[in-house]
Parts: C-alpha cells; structure tokens; sequence
C-alpha cells in the first residue's frame, strides 16, 4: 500500500466510502459465512475507525456534486471539525461496541435458541447506522441531511425490535421509529421552508447570509424539534427508556455516541441560525433543563440497571441541550465537549449493565451487589467511568462539568444553582448505580462471562482516566468542532486549580449534594417515585399510548364498516370520493361556468354512442345474472371507445378497446372460476330494505357530483394549453409524430416509468400470493 | 385462460385463434414499433399481443398455455421489459447526462430502416410492451397454474379417502364405513 498516494484522496469521500462499506460487507458474510460476520464487523469497523482518525491528518474536505441540480440539491459534504468529532464517535464507540457486541450477541441468541445466522441482521444495522451517522455529520445539503436523518432512524427501528419475537420489543421499535421518524418530517418541512426563504439547500450559503428572513426562525424552530426528538428531549423523550428492550450493545452504541448525538449534533450544526432568535435559545433552556430534571429524579427511582442509564441519558443531553441554550461561546463549547466526554462514559456504564447481567442472569439492582470481589477488572473500568460521570477530578468528566459550571455561572446566580442541582441528581443516581452493583453483601454468585464483554469497559474506564491527565487530543477535537458551531475560532483551556473561583465551589457543591441526596434517599424515595407516577398516569407516554389506541379503534371501525358487504365497499369508496370532489367543485375559482352548447350536426354520433354508454349502464344496475352483467359493463367500454373515435382521438380508442377487451376477458375467466352455486346464490340476494334510502342517497351524491365535475370540465376550453402547444412543436424536433407516444415515452416519461413499475410489481405479487395461499 | 378439462372446445373457435396468433402479434409488434410515428404504443401493443396468446389458452384449454413459451416465460419477459426501460432511462446518467435523456438528441437526424428510426424512445416503448404483455399473460398463467395444482391435490385427496375407504372395509372395522 502507497501511503503516499493516500493523500491525493479526498477524506470526505474516503470516509463515507469506507463506513457504507461496512455493512454491505457484513451483508455479503452474513449470506456466504454466516459464522465470521462478528469478526468481519470487527475488521470493517475497525477501518471506519482509522480511516476516521486519518481524516484528522487531513486538511478540511469537501464534496460538491450535482444531484438534482435543477431543484437547488447537491450531493454536498463538507468535512469540518465537527463532523469529524461525531463522525470519530460514532466510529470509535462503534468499534467498542462491536469488540463487545462479537461475544454478546452470539450468546444472547444462543439464550433466545436462536439461529447464528441472525447475526448478520444485527451487525449489519448496527454499522448501517455507524455509516448513516457518517453521511449525516458530514452533509451539508438538508435534503441529504434529511436523507442520512432517517436512514439512521429506520436502521435504529431494526435495531431496537432486534428480539422481534418479544412484543414488548416490537412496540419500543414501533415507538422509537414514530416518535423520531414524525418529528423527522418537521426536520424536511424545515428544510423546505429555508429554501423557499433562501432559494438553496445548502445550509453553509444559509447562514452564511447571518440573519433570519421571514419565517426562517419557525423552519429553524421545527428544525430544533426534530433534533430535541431524537435526542430524547421533554415531552419527547419517552421513547428511550423503552428502547431498552432491545440488546445491550444497541443500548450501549444508541443511547450514548450515535441515535441521542445525532440530535445535539443536528443543533450544533443548525446553531448559527439557533443562535439568531432568542426565542428558540429560550426554548432550549426550558426544555434542556426540564430534561435534566426529569431524567435525573426518574433516574433515583429506577431499580432496573438498563432504565437507571435510559433516564440518564435524558438528563445528561438535557446538560447539553441546557448549554446550547445559553447561547454564548461558552455554552456551545461546554455543549460539544460534554458529549465527546459522556460518549465515552456512559457506553462503559451500558456495557457493564450488559456485562452484569450477563453473568449474574440479573437485570434490578436490588438483584445484584458485592460485585467487586469477583469482577475486579469491571468494577474498576466502569468505576472510572462513574467517577468520569460525576464529574470526579482525574478523569475527562471532570472538566466536561468544569465548561458546565463555567458556562452557567457566567449567565448568573440562579444558573449556578440550577446547574449544581441538577449535576447533584446525576452524582446521586450514578453513585447509587455503581455502589450497589459493585459494593455490598454479594447477592447472586457471577458466572465467568468472555473477556470481550469486559475490555471493552476497561479500555474506555483508562480513557475516562487518561483523559484527565492528557487534555490536550480531547480539547483539540472540541475546538475543532466548537468553531464550526460557534463560527469563530474558539480554544477553550482546561486545568486544574486550586482555588475558589465559581466552578470549583459548584463542582464542591454538587458533590455535597449528591452525597447527601444519596444518604438521605429513604425519606425522599416516596416523593420522587410519586412523580415518576405522576409522569406515567398523565404524561406524554401515555398521551402516545392513547393516540395510538384511539387511531387503531378508529380505523378498525372504519374497515369494519367498509367490508361489512359489497354496497358498503362500493358506498365507501363512491361517498369520500363525491363529498371531495364535491368540495372541490366548491371552491375551485370560475366553477360556476356552466354553460349548455350549441348542439351542432357533427355531434350527433357522439350523442347516439353517449346514449349506448347510458343505455347499458343502465343495464348492468337492472340485470342479475353474472355473465349479463360483464357483457354490460363491456358494452359501456365500447361504446365509451366509439365517442373517443369520433371525437378523434385515434390513440386514445384504441387503448380503450384493448383494455376493455382484456379487462371482459379477465372477468368472465373470473367468473368461471367461481363455484356455480354461489353464483346462483348470488343472483337470488336482494338488497335489505332499509338500507336502500341510504344506498340511493349516497349514489346520488355521489352521481351528482361527477356530473358537475364533468358539466363544469366540458365547459371551458382545457387550461394549461401552452403546454400542449410546446409539446406539439416539440415532437417533430424529437423524431416523432404521434403526439400521445411522444408524451408517454418522452417529455412525461416519468409517469411511465413509474406506472410500468407498479405493474411488475403486482405481478410479483400475484404470483407469489397465488403460489403461498390457496385459490379458494 | 382457466379452463375446465371436460368442456368442449369449438373447432372454429380453435382455427380462429390459431389463425390470428401470427398476424396478431404482427400488428403488435408494428404497433410498438411504429407507435412514434403512427396510432399505437407499446400499452395497446403489449395488450393486443397477450389477447391474441389468451386466445390460445381459451381455445386449446389452459395446458396450451403451458406449451407456449411466450406465455411460459411471461413474468421473465416482465422483468426483462422493466430492466430494458429502466436502462434506458438511466443509462443516460453513465453520460453525464439527465435521467431520460433521450438519444439523438432534438433535432440531429436519426438513422432509419425503411419506416423504423433507431431512437431510444422505442427501446422504452418495447420494455412498456414486455412489461404489459407479460403482466397480462403472467397473471392469467399464475391464476390457472394454481387452479391445475389445486385440482390435482383434490384429485389426491379424494383417491386417497377412497383408498382409506376400501382398507377400512377390507379390515371390515364398521366404525370408519359409517
């Protein structure tokens, strides 16, 4: 390998290249070699990881090519710092995760008696997601961003219900995917709206003009929405503890360094525009502190090991999301070094929850204690990590509170409060977490578990610590990434000091706090479990939960009124479709145009085949017998074609008769096929009595409406000509001479394509229908 | 077409199909073919086409069907159509040109043989006619293949209780004879 002419490489091309290599690769193993798909993950994470590190040797990058030029969207990445700090996240605590995920899926299938062969499915969304996350840090177009937002969501869908057999599995997924994936829209009607205040997609042109235009703050605000969901922000944030059904290591990579960062990274890089309204930098503040508080008080309450980490998730991205809010440089470099800092310790607390419970076959504290004594190597890495967590000196957690505090004391007293209260929960409820699995009377006997499923939090434990000595490759990253955010070069410092300016007395403070709330957790136990409660009986998940009933009752009655017989399958689709039509007849401009013509000779053939059209239209309604009836309705078919014919539309009569001729053929075929006696049966049935008012009703409106639509229609000469008659200078010029070919196969090819795309679809369809299932 | 065994077929229902398959697939195919020129697309091409294969089936029974190839290969021929236009729509992209572009461009003379004029749009055109021909038999020919299947697995069924029938006689057990 020529290192050398590595370099002659673009990064940003590399990069994205190598990551969405990974899972087609694990794909392909997953079909040929089954048994080496963790090992090939390993390998191809591994690269994205390096190749992740390299692009920091690298000059920024960009990639700037057409995509739909012609509607302002281009194929545009940029890698800037911070693209690179998510971008080595997501790669990094991906590689960890793998390492770790190798040992724990095979067994966690093994224990659900699984098949090998669904591991595939696993590591191949898991680094489908680590790739998304890379084309999404990197994108710059919003439309893409859009693009690799909800891939990342439907990759996390797969993910979260990876134990599809267990329902609870299932519905996490369902929720994770509607609450992400709903909100994601918010992030493409944001992105519409900026184009149409800005004319581009390119989100750099945007905020490079520095100032909001017209409604841009409301598409910025829905922006921050989709962002607030994903990172699993109040009211949005219900979805995450749930999502803990599915395996650890989806836990582990999700919930700390890809699904939650992708939200506060969306904010980060949307926050040259945030930082312009006050209002949404408010909004950031309330929600982000709320988040805090919420995560952190259900986080005390919570016994199982997995929901202790979901809460506080919430919290800590409430911290972020706090400090975002601020609106000041100091808040946005707090903001981007906290979730380089939480990232690397909050996924060695979910693989130790995994870890634990992998050896212990137990998932509640109240199960599991005393640890320590025979998993040495766990308690001390996932120690670090907590002490990384509560901010303890020595470790890099240690200063991520540091910018924290700093950031909140500048903007006054009563931040500096809010900020130790809410830090003092975090002390609290993790002090608790690692206390009780690790010290303590020994309450389940551990099994030896794999030493992958305990290096992984080793290694991240000594990065926790040595981060706290060797500032310098984690600042350098932060700074990179801040500037983008911030959009002026920013160096923050960090260090230790020994004296007593503001953050040390509120890291002193918080620490206090969450001693005492630690040891005096029996008197307050009732009140925070009342809340927790008070948040299930009333909050935003049971609001979801309700929603979701009440549509599914609502559609069931709908379908149970819709197939209950054949009228009211034929009433459903005839009343909607008159009731809208209907409206739009209404409100349709000039629609009041309704003339009668002049009844001229020429039209006298067209009136004869009309009144064919009706008189066996009228016939197929009177007449019983099945075979009547189709021949009627071909009959309304042809004669429909002979007025096409006479109007001169040669084209047009003869796809009318081929398809009327196949479309009698496959009726009668149908009708062979069906029993005789059900047929005769059928013939006999008449229509209840009291339904026909109803029936006639319905029909009515339904026929009256087409009528006015088709009055109205024939009563202005067809709009839009100017288009025909550029089409018709157009065909000579294209080889043609047959205007309706060349529309269908050329100017509107499109709509062709698309439709012959259905057809083989369906045929698909039929024939796999017809070879599962039976006739009849 | 789905055809029971026992009906009677009409000899000059059979010499009518057999006699238009040719010159009906003719008028199709020039249809395609000339559709730029001319009334007809490869839609209506593609249909008639089918009819006049379907004819077969309705008047030979369904096992004719079966024995033609056209109508054997039907939903390979839907594919084949699909990947035909959709190359055709998106080749242009290898040119650095947009989707559908079509070849010659606007106004640059066209190479012909007789009527026929070498043009990407009756590329497109024949893959709409594959992909509509080969919806139309492919359907038909799944519908009857089931039915045959399903009438053979009856057919097994009922030899195999008149067997279990006989057995149970022969073993003279008066509970199962009952």
């Amino acid at each position: 390998l020529d290192i050398g002419s590595l370099a002659n490489f673009n990064p940003a091309m590399v990069l994205l290249i190598v990551a969405f290599a990974a899972p087609s690769v694990v794909a392909l193993f997953g079909a040929l070699r089954p048994t080496w798909v963790p090992n090939v993950a390993i390998v191809m994470s591994a690269l994205a990881f390096a190749v992740a590190l390299w692009t920091y040797t690298r000059p920024d990058a960009l990639v700037l090519e057409d995509w739909a030029p012609t509607w302002g969207m281009f194929f545009h990445l940029e890698l800037d710092g911070l693209a690179r700090m998510y971008a080595l996240l997501a790669t990094g605590i991906g590689l960890v995760v793998v390492v770790y995920a190798s040992r724990y899926i095979p067994l966690h299938l093994q224990h659900a008696q699984r098949s090998a062969g669904e591991m595939a499915r696993f590591f191949g969304f898991l680094l489908l997601f680590m790739a998304s996350m890379v084309g999404l840090v990197m994108a710059q177009d919003m439309i893409l961003i859009f693009l690799f937002w909800d891939l990342t969501a439907i990759a996390s869908y797969f993910l979260i219900g990876y134990d599809r057999s267990e329902e609870e599995s299932r519905s996490a997924a369902q929720m994770a995917i509607l609450v992400t994936a709903i909100s994601a829209v918010f992030l493409l009607i944001g992105a519409v709206m900026l184009e149409f205040e800005y004319g581009t997609f390119s989100l750099p042109e945007i905020i490079a003009t520095g100032e909001l235009r017209g409604n841009a703050a409301a598409a910025v605000l829905l922006v921050t929405l989709a962002a607030l969901a994903k990172s699993a922000q109040v009211p949005m944030h219900f979805w995450l503890p749930r999502a803990m059904a599915a395996p650890t290591p989806v836990s582990a990579y999700l919930h700390s360094a890809a699904m939650v960062a992708a939200g506060v990274f969306l904010i980060g890089r949307f926050y040259p525009l945030i930082a312009l309204s006050e209002m949404i930098l408010n909004i950031l503040l309330v929600i982000g502190y709320a988040s805090m508080l919420v995560g952190g008080i259900i986080a005390l309450t919570r016994n199982v090991l997995k929901q202790i980490l979901a809460y506080s998730t919430i919290s800590q991205y409430g911290y972020v999301v706090f400090m975002f809010g601020l609106g000041t440089d100091a808040g946005v470099a707090g903001a981007t070094f906290y979730v380089l800092a939480h990232a690397i310790v909050k996924s060695a607390l979910f693989l130790t929850a995994g870890a634990v419970t992998e050896a212990t076959g137990k998932k509640t504290l109240a199960d599991v204690g005393g640890l320590a004594r025979s998993m040495p190597a766990l308690a001390v890495g996932s120690g670090l990590a907590a002490s990384g967590l509560i901010a303890l000196p020595f470790t890099i957690g240690f200063f991520k509170d540091e910018l924290f505090f700093a950031a909140e004391s500048d903007r006054g007293p009563l931040f500096a409060v809010l900020a130790v209260i809410g830090a003092a929960l975090t002390f609290a409820y993790i002090t608790r977490f690692w206390l009780q699995t690790f010290m303590g009377p020994l309450r389940t006997e551990p099994r030896p578990i794999s030493g992958y499923l305990v290096w992984p939090v080793v290694l991240l434990g000594i990065i926790t610590a040595v981060g706290g000595f060797w500032t310098e490759p984690f600042v350098r990253i932060a700074n990179a990434a801040t500037s983008v955010s911030a959009m002026t070069d920013i160096h923050i410092k960090i260090a230790y000091h020994l004296d007593t300016r503001p953050e040390n007395l509120m890291a002193v403070a918080t620490w206090t706090l969450g001693t005492v709330i630690y040891l005096t957790r029996r008197s307050w136990w009732p009140l925070a479990l009342g809340i927790a409660h008070l948040g299930e009986r009333f909050g935003p998940s049971h609001m979801y939960y309700a929603g979701l009933n009440n549509l599914n009752e609502f559609s069931d009655k709908i379908h149970s009124i819709e197939v209950r017989d054949l009228r009211s399958r034929v009433a459903t689709i005839l009343l909607p479709a008159g009731v809208l039509v209907g409206i739009a007849v209404i409100v349709t401009p000039n629609s009041n145009s309704f003339e009668i013509g002049a009844l001229e000779q020429g039209d006298l053939p067209i009136i004869a085949m009309l009144i064919a059209t009706a008189v066996s239209a009228f016939v197929v309604v009177v007449v019983r017998d099945h075979f009547r009836i189709a021949i009627g309705l071909s009959s309304v078919g042809y004669s429909l074609a002979a007025v096409y014919a006479f109007m001169g539309a040669p084209n047009v009569t003869v796809v009318a008769l081929v398809v009327e001729t196949i479309l009698s053929m496959f009726i009668i075929g149908m009708l062979v096929l069906m029993p005789r006696p059900i047929l005769r049966f059928e013939t006999q049935v008449r229509a209840e009595k009291r339904t026909i008012p109803r029936d006639a009703i319905i029909a009515g409106i339904a026929g009256l409406m087409a009528f006015f639509v088709a009055w109205g229609a024939l009563s202005r000469p067809a709009p839009s000509t100017e288009v025909i008659d550029s089409f018709a200078v157009l065909t000579p010029a294209v080889h043609g001479k047959n205007i309706v070919t060349v529309i269908l196969a050329d100017f509107r090819g499109f709509d062709t394509m698309g439709e012959i795309t259905v057809i083989a679809l369906t045929l698909l369809g039929i024939i796999s229908l017809l070879r599962s299932g039976r006739l009849r | 077409m789905p055809v029971r065994e026992e009906r009677h077929h009409g000899g000059m229902l059979q010499s009518i199909a057999r006699i238009l398959l040719v010159p009906g697939w003719i008028i199709a195919i020039a249809m395609m073919l000339k559709g730029y020129v001319d009334i007809g697309d490869g839609f209506s091409g593609g249909v008639i086409a089918a009819l006049v294969v379907l004819l077969q089936g309705l008047a030979f029974g369904a096992d004719e069907l079966e024995r033609i190839p056209a109508s054997r290969f039907a939903p390979v021929l839907t594919i084949v159509g699909l990947a035909l236009a959709l190359g055709t729509v998106f080749a242009p992209l290898l040119f650095g040109k947009a989707l559908f572009t079509h070849w010659p461009p606007m106004n640059e003379p066209a190479t012909h043989f007789g009527a026929l004029e070498f043009i990407t749009p009756v590329l497109f055109d024949i893959g709409v006619f594959l992909v509509v021909y080969g919806f139309c038999v492919g359907a038909v020919v799944a519908v009857a293949r089931a039915e045959t299947r399903q009438a053979r697995l009856r057919e097994r069924a009922r030899i195999q209780r008149r067997h279990d029938i006989e057995r149970s006689i022969h073993t003279e057990n008066p509970e199962v004879t009952s």
